[in-house]
């Protein structure tokens, strides 16, 4: 059995162990919970580096592939007829997102560490969408590959609807029918591409090696883009983000913006990106202005909001748009910088959300206006919020700007399929957001926690427990590490993404 | 010798109606185990049979297969499961509210006109003949007249009765003119020499639709689904469970003989028409089921809208597989949701969606068992209504019908929406004030433990799916 498949037992069977838990020790599930979760974590970094062992090994020239290259694969035939296996395998952008993915959710149990009402539930859900999330990751068989894809999004209604705050059962709702319209645009998608290559297989690797027709690629191609682009906040399906995450309880707005958003670019770089290069191009201009309106319109909604989880909503709508405008761009540069912002990103609102959890359980409310000095009670929180802030305006020594930089640049250099000054145009737009972010970023925190304390009761705060500190410590520190030493996460997705960008 | 599984069953009917007749009242009880111990042995001959290979009986009368097999194993499995559905009303388990008239009396009886309906949809299948056929046909629906108007003392189940026996009749008529055509056309009353025979004409076209219009009665297609809410609505529960799956099979069942051995060689030059109606079908469905609010009505329209996906199948000449394969999903996933609903109706009298609130802590089991058949019927992975979703949106994509399958797949979205109304309630609403928790019997137990299995199973093992396209995939081929 190959590794990779312990990635969704291991959850899977935590969240067995979670409903197994007896009913009057709830704190027994926390534990269970947080060990499943740290031994996926240090799974998912065991795995990243002989990863790059196995790589280095094969040698080889990258440059000349244009199939990826699966590593750590197992195939076991499940529906033979229809040519449906369980095929799991990584490369490198898996491999990262893997790593995303296990952080994120280590640091959400750590984040949820004082749900007591139905935490049996919670916890168990919290886990299957993990697993979920995991499977795609890990899937090779487009089928496969869709069948996690539809786990991951489902227990989202519950675990806002009953979990969650304000309008709860409006965003939940909102939030599952908006996804699953785009699956459904992914389905008929995928079908068409699978009968065009012959009804035999679903292998995503045997596909890409169909040469489909013009025509064919031109109208499946951006139902599959938009399919994915809803999860991946695109223009202007987006507006099921801002409500799900204001909505979400803390560690759900984290793997979901964190994680799951991820899907969606993963999804359009895997499936509509690698499998349709034709179609691709000729839609790599309409694409291009959406993400670019994508980037530049979350940012200045991003400063008219005054609820923080509204705020970070938008801002992670305005930075979802980096990884689609990276691969819209459509050449190595573009591509890698997606990658990196996936993970960057990731990573950045996790820790978003994650504080944004911590304060409003301190001091019961979200709202910019009302919140003020805050910095003086609880220090470590306020710390770790602006390096989450710095680093989503893409300061320098933070992974944030690793990540613009190279969508920037893979902008700017351009593809011989759009017009040079209008691509130019674009990303010139899209750098602009970064001024616009740099305004709503520093303005909201300075309103939050500098200045006069504006209520007597915040007087009262304690900072971080030792839970909370560690789960911002984590993702505090992989911010700076990739920040400052980019090749920890460069050396393991260039090798993947070379074969994707060689079809163009 | 082939026809065991049928005579099983109608020997069975027999017994139970001999004890009815003989036995004390106090020893009726005793009717249940026998009518689920001779279902099961049906069943077990029936999988006898299939590891047995074709064959046929009363020189080719009676024709066993592969298709004729998984068919019967789906009705096998409704009659079992209805037959555990209904043992708490029988029993008189059940909570007694004013106003409302629940029990089932006469319970051999009751198990006899199911077991006749049952055989008559087994013979369907497997009959060669055009009259046969159709006698078949009579027999898989005249008994659920007298079942739907089973509790005769309740105005709405009365209705129920006469509203579905005015229209089964006149449509049966409409079948009936339909067959007569068919057979004018083609010279014999034999299903394949009458395939060979037929050609595309403007009176195939006219026999084609009168054959559909009555398949499209007992299948619930739009536009003759209208009876359908207030049948399931006036009819008793386990009823109205058994009308949604083995009645909705059997004229799967017609269709396939119809379409596959008589149209077989006229079935692409319709596919467009069956397209058409697959998509009204699902469409109204599901929107009409969105505004429901008793869960009876409100099934109904979720059955409509299952049988939209169903015809998908036919868009392609080797749908069969995925058609069976639905099907027998339908059955189990149906089941495990009305399941629930006969569970609850019994245990607290409430039928409403919104009296389900707070299900999940007055038996989360129960609650789970719901949450999954609902995701099951909505299509969600990695149940088997998703897997069984996908094949038959394949069968369309393959055919071509692109359009289709966004409208399929938009439409599983709706149905998520009104799902997820149940969810909602069951986990999200605050529950009633004072509700103790409720507890099972062992037949509702077992009901939903085999079918919650089986759905679970049939999503994620492949054996199921394997061996159905292995043994239909070649139907039409054979079948010629």
């Amino acid at each position: 059995m190959s590794w990779l498949s312990l990635l969704i037992l291991i959850p899977f069977a935590t969240a067995l162990a979670v409903v197994a838990t007896p009913d009057s020790k709830w704190y027994l599930r926390r534990w269970v919970a947080l060990f499943g979760t740290g031994v996926v974590l240090a799974l998912s970094l065991v795995m990243s580096v002989s990863y790059m062992q196995v790589v280095q090994q094969r040698g080889g020239d990258a440059s000349v592939l244009t199939i990826s290259q699966m590593e750590f694969e197992q195939s076991i035939p499940w529906f033979k007829s229809m040519g449906i296996e369980y095929h799991v395998g990584v490369d490198g952008i898996a491999m990262a997102m893997i790593v995303l993915t296990a952080i994120i959710i280590f640091t959400g149990v750590l984040a949820s560490w004082e749900v007591k009402e139905r935490s049996r539930e919670f916890y168990a859900f919290l886990l299957v969408l993990v697993t979920g999330v995991f499977g795609v990751f890990i899937s090779v068989d487009l089928f496969l590959f869709f069948l996690f894809y539809e786990v991951a999004v489902l227990p989202m209604y519950l675990l806002i609807g009953v979990w969650g705050t304000g309008r709860k059962e409006y965003s939940a709702m909102k939030l599952t029918l908006m996804l699953m319209v785009g699956s459904a645009l992914v389905l008929v998608g995928m079908l068409a591409l699978y009968h065009a290559a012959g009804s035999q297989t679903f292998d995503l690797n045997k596909l890409a090696m169909v040469d489909y027709s013009r025509d064919l690629q031109q109208w499946v191609f951006p139902c599959v883009f938009v399919g994915f682009g809803v999860l991946g906040a695109l223009f202007p399906f987006h507006t099921w983000s801002p409500d799900g995450h204001a909505s979400a309880p803390t560690a759900v707005s984290m793997l979901h913006a964190g994680v799951l958003m991820k899907l969606g670019g993963y999804g359009v770089l895997r499936v509509a990106v690698y499998l349709m290069p034709e179609g691709a191009k000729q839609w790599a201009l309409f694409f291009l202005v959406l993400t670019t309106i994508n980037i530049v319109y979350g940012a200045y909604a991003a400063i008219r909001q005054t609820d923080l989880k509204y705020f970070t909503a938008y801002s992670s709508v305005s930075h979802c748009g980096f990884v689609l405008f990276g691969l819209c761009s459509l050449n190595l540069m573009g591509f890698k910088g997606a990658v990196i912002q996936m993970f960057s990103h990731g990573i950045m609102t996790g820790l978003f959300f994650g504080l944004i959890g911590m304060v409003y359980g301190r001091s019961k409310t979200r709202d910019l206006t009302q919140m003020g000095g805050l910095s003086k009670r609880i220090p470590w929180l306020a710390t770790s919020f602006y390096i989450a802030g710095l680093a989503s305006l893409g300061l320098p020594g933070l992974s944030g700007f690793v990540a613009e930089s190279t969508v920037f640049l893979g902008g700017f250099f351009g593809n011989r399929w759009v017009d040079a000054t209008t691509m130019r145009i674009c990303t010139l737009l899209a750098t602009s957001s970064i001024v616009v972010t740099a305004v709503y970023v520093l303005r909201g925190l300075s309103r939050v926690f500098q200045g006069p304390m504006t209520k007597p009761e915040f007087s009262q705060m304690q900072d971080a427990t030792i839970p909370e500190k560690l789960c911002t410590g984590i993702l505090v520190a992989t911010l700076a590490i990739v920040g400052m030493y980019p090749p920890v996460l460069i050396d393991l997705i260039e090798h993947a993404i070379l074969p994707i960008a060689n079809r163009f | 010798m082939y026809i065991q599984p049928e005579i099983i069953v109608v020997v069975t009917a027999f017994a139970v109606l001999g004890m009815e007749m003989f036995l004390p009242p106090r020893h009726r009880v005793l009717e249940t185990p026998v009518c689920l111990l001779g279902l099961s042995t049906a069943l077990a001959s029936v999988v006898y049979l299939m590891i047995q290979g074709d064959g046929n009986f009363l020189d080719g009368q009676f024709l066993f297969d592969g298709v004729a097999g998984w068919f019967k194993v789906s009705f096998l499995l409704a009659g079992l499961l209805t037959v555990l559905l209904s043992a708490d009303l029988l029993n008189g388990r059940f909570k007694i509210v004013a106003g409302q008239d629940r029990e089932l009396i006469h319970r051999g009886e009751f198990y006899t006109v199911v077991l006749f309906n049952l055989v008559g949809s087994m013979f369907l299948i497997s009959a060669t003949n055009l009259i046969n056929l159709y006698v078949c046909l009579e027999l898989a629906t005249i008994p659920l007249f007298a079942l739907v108007a089973w509790r005769r003392n309740d105005p709405l189940s009365c209705e129920a009765g006469l509203k579905y026996i005015i229209l089964g009749a006149t449509l049966s008529a409409v079948v009936l003119f339909g067959l007569g055509l068919l057979y004018g056309l083609s010279g014999s009353v034999d299903l394949f020499t009458m395939g060979d025979n037929l050609s595309f004409g403007p009176a195939t076209k006219l026999a084609i639709a009168m054959v559909v219009v009555g398949v499209g009665f007992k299948l619930t297609l739009v536009p003759f689904h209208m009876w359908a809410a207030d049948v399931y609505r006036g009819a008793p529960l386990p009823v109205a469970a058994y009308l949604s799956v083995a009645s909705k099979a059997a004229g799967l069942a017609f269709m396939f003989q119809l379409f596959y051995r008589v149209l077989g060689n006229v079935l692409l030059d319709v596919s467009m028409a069956v397209a058409v109606l697959a998509a009204v079908t699902m469409t109204l469905g599901n929107l009409v089921a969105v505004v429901q609010t008793n869960v009876k009505r409100f099934m109904a329209f979720s059955a409509i809208s299952q049988a939209g996906y169903l015809i998908m199948g036919f868009l392609a000449p080797d749908g069969a597989p995925s058609m069976v394969y639905y099907m027998l999903v339908y059955v189990v996933t149906n089941m495990v949701v009305f399941g629930v609903l006969v569970f609850y109706l019994n245990e607290t009298g409430r039928e409403e969606i919104e009296d389900y609130r707070g299900l999940s802590r007055t038996n989360p089991w129960i609650a789970l068992v719901l949450m999954l058949g609902l995701f099951s019927l909505a299509g969600i992975p990695p149940l088997s209504g998703f897997v069984g979703k996908f094949f038959l949106f394949s069968v369309a994509s393959k055919a071509g019908f692109h359009w289709l399958v966004a409208v399929a797949a938009v439409n599983s979205t709706i149905s998520l929406y009104y799902y997820l109304r149940i969810v909602r309630q069951m986990y999200i609403e605050p529950g009633f004030e004072n509700d103790p928790p409720l507890r099972a019997s062992v037949s509702i137990v077992t009901a939903l433990g085999v079918s919650t299995v089986l759905m679970v199973v049939l999503g994620i093992v492949p054996f199921f799916y394997e061996t159905i396209y292995e043994q239909t995939h070649n139907w039409i081929a054979s079948s010629h």
